[in-house]
């Protein structure tokens, strides 16, 4: 599941689903699946300013449909903000899709790994606090004896 | 084969393709999971999963993507084909337009590969099941037919599982120019790979 958050399309494969959406989009012919399509390529892009566009695409098709397309777009809404680091929103996709499919066990992977990034970033933000802490307790040390001086 | 701190000698990437509820994720869990259940979801697009396989006490990591067979997700997995050193190619041997449609995959991921000589392996699957329509002959003679390896295969019954991906394996790290050594230029790959998997993402979240 790992790898599938640190697969990046290549440049060419993008520019032809981006074609076949904007002339698509053009000719009044676009489809969902067209739409699907190009948001995947956009969410596997290296470019955090893709894969928001992306992410808006998927939801704008998550508003629009119901079904078994629906659980392709939770799913990808997931993995895009777990690329982006949105956990709370990866979250919440993978939660809603969980609630259709309790045991599906891609989904429950992913969320494995988003409650770990939550963690490590949690224990990461708790380090610094705690480094920035022990400065200042250093810094109001060294002023008061300096002070006592 | 979860032996992932064992020194290996190359990255091989395979690819398992095939029609809509052939078994090609159930045949992936067995062989590295060694798990098998009745009602397995449509696959999302793809998967991945990686394995380590000892072939002649040769140790090689296996990065497996098990592809959707959904037609949702028809155009969108051969983006995915590209540096693949071999496939599976699975039908289902009690569903004989699985059979037929090898066909349409195989010059898929003859469009699609980017290594020429890359290794096919056919699987017809579940063959546990008594209500056989494609015999055991004609996949072969399919299999001769395109110069693929083939075997028969039960994910259910864990049958043929191993033996395939030890087959395909065997042949891929048999054919010269195919695969790359790792194990010497494992320092330079990983400082290679290091800003595309960090990147961005690293520093907005540090």
């Amino acid at each position: 599941m790992e790898a599938l958050l640190e697969d990046y399309i290549s440049p060419e494969d993008l520019k032809n689903f981006e074609s076949n959406y904007t002339e698509s989009r053009r000719n009044g012919t676009l489809t969902s699946q067209t739409q699907f399509e190009y948001a995947w390529s956009l969410i596997r892009s290296k470019y955090r300013a893709d894969i928001n566009r992306g992410i808006n695409l998927l939801e704008e098709l998550c508003s629009s449909q119901l079904g078994e397309e629906k659980r392709d777009y939770l799913f990808y809404l997931a993995i895009a903000n777990t690329k982006i680091c949105d956990y709370s929103r990866a979250l919440d996709c993978v939660d809603k899709f969980l609630l259709a499919e309790p045991n599906n066990r891609q989904a429950c992977d992913l969320k494995k790994i988003i409650k770990d990034r939550i963690k490590r970033d949690g224990l990461k933000g708790a380090a610094i606090a705690g480094g920035a802490a022990l400065v200042v307790g250093g810094l109001v040390g060294l002023g008061m004896a300096l002070a006592r001086k | 084969m979860a032996d992932g701190d064992k020194d290996f000698l190359t990255v091989l990437k395979i690819l398992i393709v095939g029609e809509s509820d052939v078994g090609k994720s159930s045949l992936l869990l067995r062989f590295t999971d060694d798990t098998f259940h009745n009602e397995v979801p449509a696959t999302i697009g793809i998967d991945f999963k990686s394995a380590y396989l000892d072939v002649d006490g040769v140790n090689v990591k296996l990065a497996i993507w098990d592809t959707a067979g959904s037609e949702r997700f028809r155009s969108l997995t051969p983006s995915f084909y590209r540096g693949a050193h071999g496939a599976i190619l699975v039908y289902d041997v009690t569903k004989r337009e699985t059979f037929m449609k090898l066909e349409s995959w195989f010059n898929e991921l003859e469009v699609y590969s980017t290594r020429e000589n890359m290794i096919k392996m056919v699987v017809g699957n579940k063959i546990d099941k008594e209500n056989r329509e494609v015999s055991r002959e004609e996949g072969l003679k399919w299999a001769r037919k395109h110069s693929t390896l083939f075997i028969e295969a039960s994910a259910r019954t864990k049958e043929g599982v191993k033996t395939a991906f030890e087959e395909l394996v065997e042949k891929i790290l048999q054919t010269p120019g195919l695969w790359e050594e790792v194990r010497r230029k494992r320092n330079i790959n990983l400082e290679e790979e290091e800003p595309a998997s960090t990147g961005w993402c690293g520093g907005y979240c540090a």
